[in-house]
Protein backbone atom coordinates (compact mmCIF):
# COMPACT_ATOMS: atom_id res chain seq x y z
CA UNK A 1 0.00 0.00 0.00
CA UNK A 2 1.29 3.41 -0.90
CA UNK A 3 0.28 7.01 -0.36
CA UNK A 4 1.63 10.06 -2.16
CA UNK A 5 0.87 13.53 -0.81
CA UNK A 6 1.91 16.98 -1.96
CA UNK A 7 0.59 20.43 -1.13
CA UNK A 8 -2.36 20.04 -3.47
CA UNK A 9 -3.38 16.41 -3.62
CA UNK A 10 -3.42 13.02 -1.95
CA UNK A 11 -3.22 9.77 -3.88
CA UNK A 12 -3.84 6.52 -2.00
CA UNK A 13 -3.00 3.36 -3.92
CA UNK A 14 -3.47 5.21 -7.20
CA UNK A 15 -6.81 6.80 -6.29
CA UNK A 16 -7.01 10.50 -5.53
CA UNK A 17 -8.54 11.34 -2.16
CA UNK A 18 -10.99 14.21 -2.46
CA UNK A 19 -9.89 17.37 -0.64
CA UNK A 20 -11.03 21.00 -0.70
CA UNK A 21 -8.08 22.69 0.99
CA UNK A 22 -4.39 22.94 0.08
CA UNK A 23 -1.17 22.77 2.09
CA UNK A 24 -1.31 22.35 5.86
CA UNK A 25 -5.04 23.14 5.85
CA UNK A 26 -5.51 20.09 3.67
CA UNK A 27 -3.79 17.93 6.30
CA UNK A 28 -6.12 19.35 8.96
CA UNK A 29 -9.10 18.69 6.68
CA UNK A 30 -8.00 15.05 6.34
CA UNK A 31 -7.49 14.78 10.10
CA UNK A 32 -10.99 16.07 10.82
CA UNK A 33 -12.58 13.79 8.22
CA UNK A 34 -10.66 10.55 8.78
CA UNK A 35 -9.09 10.62 12.26
CA UNK A 36 -10.60 13.11 14.74
CA UNK A 37 -9.64 11.28 17.94
CA UNK A 38 -6.06 12.46 18.45
CA UNK A 39 -6.04 16.14 19.53
CA UNK A 40 -2.24 16.06 19.74
CA UNK A 41 -2.36 16.39 15.96
CA UNK A 42 -3.04 20.10 16.30
CA UNK A 43 0.19 20.62 18.23
CA UNK A 44 2.38 18.88 15.65
CA UNK A 45 4.66 20.67 13.24
CA UNK A 46 3.90 20.36 9.53
CA UNK A 47 6.39 17.51 9.05
CA UNK A 48 4.78 15.44 11.79
CA UNK A 49 1.28 16.21 10.52
CA UNK A 50 2.34 15.06 7.07
CA UNK A 51 3.80 11.76 8.27
CA UNK A 52 0.95 11.20 10.71
CA UNK A 53 -1.78 11.67 8.09
CA UNK A 54 0.09 9.47 5.60
CA UNK A 55 0.38 6.69 8.18
CA UNK A 56 -3.23 7.03 9.31
CA UNK A 57 -4.67 6.76 5.79
CA UNK A 58 -2.48 3.74 5.03
CA UNK A 59 -3.33 1.92 8.24
CA UNK A 60 -7.03 2.71 7.95
CA UNK A 61 -6.97 1.31 4.42
CA UNK A 62 -5.23 -1.82 5.66
CA UNK A 63 -7.85 -2.21 8.40
CA UNK A 64 -10.64 -1.71 5.90
CA UNK A 65 -9.34 -4.01 3.14
CA UNK A 66 -7.65 -6.74 5.17
CA UNK A 67 -9.51 -6.51 8.47
CA UNK A 68 -6.29 -5.83 10.38
CA UNK A 69 -7.13 -4.51 13.84
CA UNK A 70 -5.65 -1.10 14.69
CA UNK A 71 -3.52 -0.29 17.75
CA UNK A 72 -2.51 -3.88 18.51
CA UNK A 73 1.02 -3.84 20.00
CA UNK A 74 3.58 -5.21 17.55
CA UNK A 75 7.26 -6.05 18.03
CA UNK A 76 7.60 -6.64 14.28
CA UNK A 77 6.31 -3.35 12.99
CA UNK A 78 8.46 -0.24 12.91
CA UNK A 79 8.70 3.19 11.30
CA UNK A 80 11.55 4.38 9.08
CA UNK A 81 11.33 7.73 7.36
CA UNK A 82 13.65 10.26 5.87
CA UNK A 83 13.98 13.52 4.03
CA UNK A 84 16.43 16.12 2.79
CA UNK A 85 15.49 19.16 4.89
CA UNK A 86 15.18 17.65 8.37
CA UNK A 87 12.90 19.84 10.54
CA UNK A 88 13.92 23.15 8.96
CA UNK A 89 10.39 24.62 8.79
CA UNK A 90 9.80 24.24 12.50
CA UNK A 91 13.41 25.17 13.32
CA UNK A 92 12.82 28.54 11.67
CA UNK A 93 9.59 29.04 13.60
CA UNK A 94 11.42 28.28 16.83
CA UNK A 95 14.24 30.66 15.90
CA UNK A 96 11.70 33.49 15.67
CA UNK A 97 10.87 32.97 19.36
CA UNK A 98 14.49 33.48 20.46
CA UNK A 99 15.13 36.76 18.68
CA UNK A 100 16.43 39.74 20.63
CA UNK A 101 13.70 41.93 22.04
CA UNK A 102 11.02 39.26 22.18
CA UNK A 103 12.76 36.45 23.94
CA UNK A 104 10.15 33.84 24.77
CA UNK A 105 11.59 30.49 23.65
CA UNK A 106 8.62 28.31 22.84
CA UNK A 107 8.70 24.84 24.46
CA UNK A 108 5.86 23.71 22.17
CA UNK A 109 7.97 24.54 19.09
CA UNK A 110 11.22 23.31 20.64
CA UNK A 111 9.96 19.74 20.96
CA UNK A 112 9.57 19.54 17.19
CA UNK A 113 13.07 20.80 16.36
CA UNK A 114 14.11 17.25 15.53
CA UNK A 115 12.93 15.43 12.40
CA UNK A 116 12.63 12.04 14.09
CA UNK A 117 9.71 13.22 16.21
CA UNK A 118 7.37 12.19 13.39
CA UNK A 119 8.49 8.55 13.53
CA UNK A 120 8.02 8.59 17.30
CA UNK A 121 4.52 10.04 16.97
CA UNK A 122 3.52 7.25 14.58
CA UNK A 123 5.18 4.46 16.59
CA UNK A 124 3.59 5.61 19.87
CA UNK A 125 0.13 6.06 18.37
CA UNK A 126 0.18 2.59 16.80
CA UNK A 127 2.21 0.72 19.45
CA UNK A 128 4.87 -0.23 16.90
CA UNK A 129 7.87 -1.44 18.90
CA UNK A 130 10.06 -2.51 15.97
CA UNK A 131 12.87 -0.48 14.44
CA UNK A 132 12.32 3.26 14.35
CA UNK A 133 14.52 5.79 12.65
CA UNK A 134 14.65 9.00 10.67
CA UNK A 135 17.41 9.64 8.15
CA UNK A 136 18.39 12.96 6.58
CA UNK A 137 19.59 11.93 3.13
CA UNK A 138 19.73 13.30 -0.39
CA UNK A 139 16.86 11.36 -1.96
CA UNK A 140 14.27 8.62 -1.49
CA UNK A 141 16.40 6.00 -3.25
CA UNK A 142 19.17 6.46 -0.65
CA UNK A 143 16.57 6.14 2.09
CA UNK A 144 15.19 2.93 0.60
CA UNK A 145 18.70 1.44 0.49
CA UNK A 146 18.89 2.08 4.22
CA UNK A 147 15.48 0.46 4.70
CA UNK A 148 16.55 -2.61 2.72
CA UNK A 149 19.69 -2.97 4.82
CA UNK A 150 17.77 -2.62 8.09
CA UNK A 151 16.24 -5.41 10.16
CA UNK A 152 12.76 -4.02 9.64
CA UNK A 153 10.25 -6.58 8.40
CA UNK A 154 7.01 -4.61 8.46
CA UNK A 155 5.61 -1.19 9.16
CA UNK A 156 5.63 2.32 7.75
CA UNK A 157 8.48 3.49 5.53
CA UNK A 158 8.88 6.50 3.32
CA UNK A 159 9.90 9.96 2.32
CA UNK A 160 8.41 12.98 4.10
CA UNK A 161 9.95 16.22 2.88
CA UNK A 162 8.72 19.56 4.20
CA UNK A 163 10.03 22.86 2.82
CA UNK A 164 7.19 25.06 4.03
CA UNK A 165 3.77 24.89 5.62
CA UNK A 166 2.23 24.55 2.19
CA UNK A 167 5.19 23.08 0.36
CA UNK A 168 5.73 19.42 1.13
CA UNK A 169 5.70 15.93 -0.30
CA UNK A 170 5.28 12.47 1.12
CA UNK A 171 5.75 9.11 -0.54
CA UNK A 172 5.05 6.52 2.12
CA UNK A 173 4.42 2.78 2.03
CA UNK A 174 3.03 0.18 4.37
CA UNK A 175 5.20 -2.91 4.06
CA UNK B 1 -7.08 43.19 34.00
CA UNK B 2 -10.05 41.93 32.02
CA UNK B 3 -9.79 38.75 30.06
CA UNK B 4 -12.44 37.04 28.01
CA UNK B 5 -12.53 33.30 27.52
CA UNK B 6 -12.38 33.90 23.79
CA UNK B 7 -9.18 35.96 24.15
CA UNK B 8 -7.56 33.37 26.37
CA UNK B 9 -8.45 30.52 24.02
CA UNK B 10 -6.92 32.44 21.14
CA UNK B 11 -3.75 33.02 23.16
CA UNK B 12 -3.59 29.29 24.02
CA UNK B 13 -4.01 28.36 20.36
CA UNK B 14 -1.23 30.75 19.31
CA UNK B 15 1.14 29.80 22.12
CA UNK B 16 0.73 26.07 21.62
CA UNK B 17 0.82 26.39 17.86
CA UNK B 18 -2.52 24.58 17.55
CA UNK B 19 -2.69 25.18 13.81
CA UNK B 20 -6.17 24.52 12.44
CA UNK B 21 -7.90 24.71 15.82
CA UNK B 22 -10.37 27.49 16.64
CA UNK B 23 -11.59 28.84 20.03
CA UNK B 24 -14.84 26.95 19.43
CA UNK B 25 -12.88 23.67 19.56
CA UNK B 26 -11.96 24.35 23.21
CA UNK B 27 -14.77 23.96 25.72
CA UNK B 28 -14.76 26.30 28.72
CA UNK B 29 -14.88 23.54 31.33
CA UNK B 30 -13.16 20.68 29.47
CA UNK B 31 -9.91 19.39 30.98
CA UNK B 32 -6.91 20.81 29.15
CA UNK B 33 -4.51 18.04 30.13
CA UNK B 34 -4.73 14.30 29.55
CA UNK B 35 -8.13 13.81 27.98
CA UNK B 36 -9.87 16.83 26.46
CA UNK B 37 -7.29 18.95 24.66
CA UNK B 38 -4.56 16.41 25.40
CA UNK B 39 -1.92 18.85 26.63
CA UNK B 40 1.26 17.68 28.40
CA UNK B 41 3.98 19.04 30.69
CA UNK B 42 5.71 20.91 27.85
CA UNK B 43 2.45 22.72 27.16
CA UNK B 44 2.19 23.64 30.84
CA UNK B 45 5.46 25.55 30.44
CA UNK B 46 3.96 27.30 27.44
CA UNK B 47 0.85 28.26 29.43
CA UNK B 48 3.06 29.67 32.18
CA UNK B 49 4.67 31.86 29.56
CA UNK B 50 1.23 33.03 28.37
CA UNK B 51 0.45 34.09 31.92
CA UNK B 52 3.77 35.92 32.26
CA UNK B 53 3.76 37.54 28.82
CA UNK B 54 0.12 38.65 28.63
CA UNK B 55 -0.89 39.09 32.27
CA UNK B 56 2.35 39.61 34.19
CA UNK B 57 1.53 36.60 36.38
CA UNK B 58 4.37 34.29 37.38
CA UNK B 59 3.27 30.81 38.40
CA UNK B 60 6.00 28.84 40.13
CA UNK B 61 4.13 26.46 42.41
CA UNK B 62 3.59 23.14 40.64
CA UNK B 63 0.42 22.24 42.53
CA UNK B 64 -1.07 25.66 42.02
CA UNK B 65 -0.29 25.48 38.28
CA UNK B 66 -2.04 22.15 38.08
CA UNK B 67 -5.17 23.62 39.64
CA UNK B 68 -5.07 26.84 37.61
CA UNK B 69 -4.52 25.10 34.27
CA UNK B 70 -7.34 22.59 34.78
CA UNK B 71 -9.60 24.33 32.26
CA UNK B 72 -10.21 27.65 30.52
CA UNK B 73 -12.71 28.51 33.27
CA UNK B 74 -10.15 28.01 36.06
CA UNK B 75 -7.53 30.00 34.15
CA UNK B 76 -9.87 32.97 33.68
CA UNK B 77 -10.93 32.82 37.34
CA UNK B 78 -7.31 32.93 38.42
CA UNK B 79 -6.42 35.85 36.15
CA UNK B 80 -9.47 37.78 37.36
CA UNK B 81 -8.49 37.08 40.99
CA UNK B 82 -5.13 38.74 40.35
CA UNK B 83 -6.65 41.99 39.08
Amino acid sequence: MRIVIDGKKVVLDGCQVETKECGEKMLTELYRRYVGDYPKFFKMDTLSKLGFIASELLLQREASLRGVERFVPSEERGVIMGNRSASIVNDREYEKTIQKGDYYPSPALFVYTLPNIVTGEIAIRNKFYGESGFYVVEDKETLMEIVRSSSMKAGIVGWVECRGRNDFEADVELI
Amino acid sequence: MNVTKEQLKQQIIEALNLEGMTPDDIQDDAPLFGEGLGLDSIDALELMMVFDKHYGIKLTDRNESKRVFASVNTMVEYIESKR
